[in-house]
């Protein structure tokens, strides 16, 4: 019985009266991850909990390969997508974004105690990771292009799996919100030293163009919980600021 | 050491949990492997040529492809062309089955073809028709004869399995990754992960070796020293 519901779980019709199904990346603490015990959790899993509850949704969360996020979304494999993502134009042209609800920076991560410099790490021809399919995959591409840099950037499914890297002595660097840095730093021998010229970046949950019954009730969920001293708490249990 | 102790004995069952999942997927794409490569095995020998034909191409088209490649060209390319909604779990076990019976169709005819001509020609001759030949004299003699080279087939499988962790199953691989997210402990946890692949493979191939004693033939298949 239980194969069958294994089997049949994630078919059917999503979006069927109020069920909507949240796509995560789980290996982005402290935005998403699985816990102790296997569940979902992190800040945009718990902030979807409580906003789906308040405006009468039941939300389930299922991880996706971060560059394969939008397809997902896009292909109804999933209904949104509330995982620490960036409102990015190239985004914007292929899916809708809520008001944003947070704002990151982009720093370098290097190993503790390695006196690495920011001028070091984008002149000095070293090696930079980052997380495919995220934005500052792109720009730092882009970026290096125009101004002449010669850093090299190795691709990585996840950012943990980056800064294991760093501490490995493969990369010199990785590039990645500040969020996640920070709990990074938290747990391994990595520091931040600093922002690397990409602009902030706001997060917003992306849900598809057609689906505007629910762009509306989410962001009208956002506006509750912002206003809410849970927004608050969430902000302290998972230090994000 | 601690932390990584600790990491272990944390994720052990969140990982077994993963072994079940595992189990569901290679044991439905076995499934799906077994009876349609043996259909396609025995259309191969005793088919009409055109059949025979479109079969070849199918079992060319599935082991020309890498199955990573056929998972995303399934799942995100022609189950949302069609409009068919499967779960992960349900889209791995279709193509893993599909692609192992190209590989399971290879693996019966070449078994068909070991038994001498002699039989199905007796067969005809006492009147029987050739379905029922096929399936009382056949089929029971391929099987048997099959058994080591499936095992292998099954081991394979089930290593190919940790593929479904890029369409978002949630089976071992996938789950090793998601704690080692979260505690850094990746060396630890990806030992674990394979230690846990390890004992599956092993058992099944154990029990198959069994199965495969079990049915011998005394005194007419080899016995070897």
């Amino acid at each position: 019985m239980g194969i069958l519901g294994l089997l049949l779980a994630g078919s059917g019709q999503v979006l069927a009266g109020k069920t909507i199904v949240n796509g995560i990346d789980a290996n982005f603490p402290p935005f998403a991850f699985i816990d102790k015990t296997g569940t979902p959790s992190g800040f945009d899993v718990e902030a979807m909990n409580w906003i789906a509850k308040e405006m009468g949704y039941e939300v389930t969360h299922k991880a996706f390969d971060w560059d394969g996020i939008v397809t997902s979304l896009l292909t109804k494999k999933i209904d949104m997508v509330a995982s620490g993502m960036s409102i990015t134009p190239d985004r914007l042209e292929k899916v809708a974004f809520t008001n944003p609800y947070w704002k990151i920076e982009q720093v370098m991560v290097v190993k503790k105690g390695s006196g690495l410099t920011l001028d070091d790490l984008l002149k000095g021809k070293k090696l930079v990771g980052v997380q495919q399919g995220t934005s500052e995959a792109k720009w730092l591409k882009e970026e290096a292009k125009k101004n002449g840099w010669n850093l090299e950037l190795r691709y990585y499914n996840s950012s943990p799996l980056a800064v294991e890297d760093i501490l490995n002595g493969r990369i010199s660097a990785a590039a990645m919100d500040d969020a996640p840095a920070k709990d990074a730093a938290g747990k391994k021998d990595v520091e931040i030293i600093g922002t690397f010229g990409m602009d902030s970046e706001d997060f917003g949950y992306a849900i598809r163009k057609e689906d505007t019954a629910l762009m509306a009730d989410m962001n009208e969920g956002l506006k509750r919980l912002m206003a809410s001293p849970y927004w608050k708490e969430l902000i302290k249990k998972y230090d994000i600021k | 050491m601690i932390e990584s102790l600790t990491a272990i004995k944390e994720s052990l069952p969140y990982l077994l949990q993963g072994g079940g999942i595992t189990l569901v997927i290679v044991t439905g794409a076995m499934a799906i492997g077994l009876i349609l490569g043996l259909c396609m095995a025995v259309m191969q020998v005793y088919g009409h040529p055109m059949v025979k034909r479109v079969i070849g191409v199918y079992i060319w088209f599935f082991q020309g492809v890498p199955i990573l490649v056929l998972l995303f060209l399934f799942y995100f390319g022609l189950f949302h062309y069609l409009g068919v909604n499967l779960s992960a779990v349900a889209a791995v076990m279709v193509v893993l089955g599909m692609t192992t019976a190209a590989y399971q169709a290879n693996i019966f005819k070449g078994a068909i073809l070991l038994l001498p001509q002699g039989q199905f020609k007796a067969a005809s001759a006492l009147g029987m028709r050739d379905l029922t030949a096929i399936k009382s004299i056949i089929l029971p003699q391929v099987l048997r004869l099959s058994i080591p080279a499936w095992s292998n087939e099954f081991s394979i499988v089930l290593k190919d399995s940790a593929l479904a962790f890029v369409l978002g199953a949630p089976e071992i691989m996938a789950r090793a990754k998601f704690i080692a997210s979260r505690t850094y402990q990746h060396l630890p946890l990806y030992i674990m992960a394979g230690l846990i692949y390890f004992v599956l493979t092993w058992a099944g191939v154990m029990a198959l070796s069994k199965l495969e004693k079990t049915v011998r033939i005394p005194g007419y298949s080899n016995k070897g020293i």
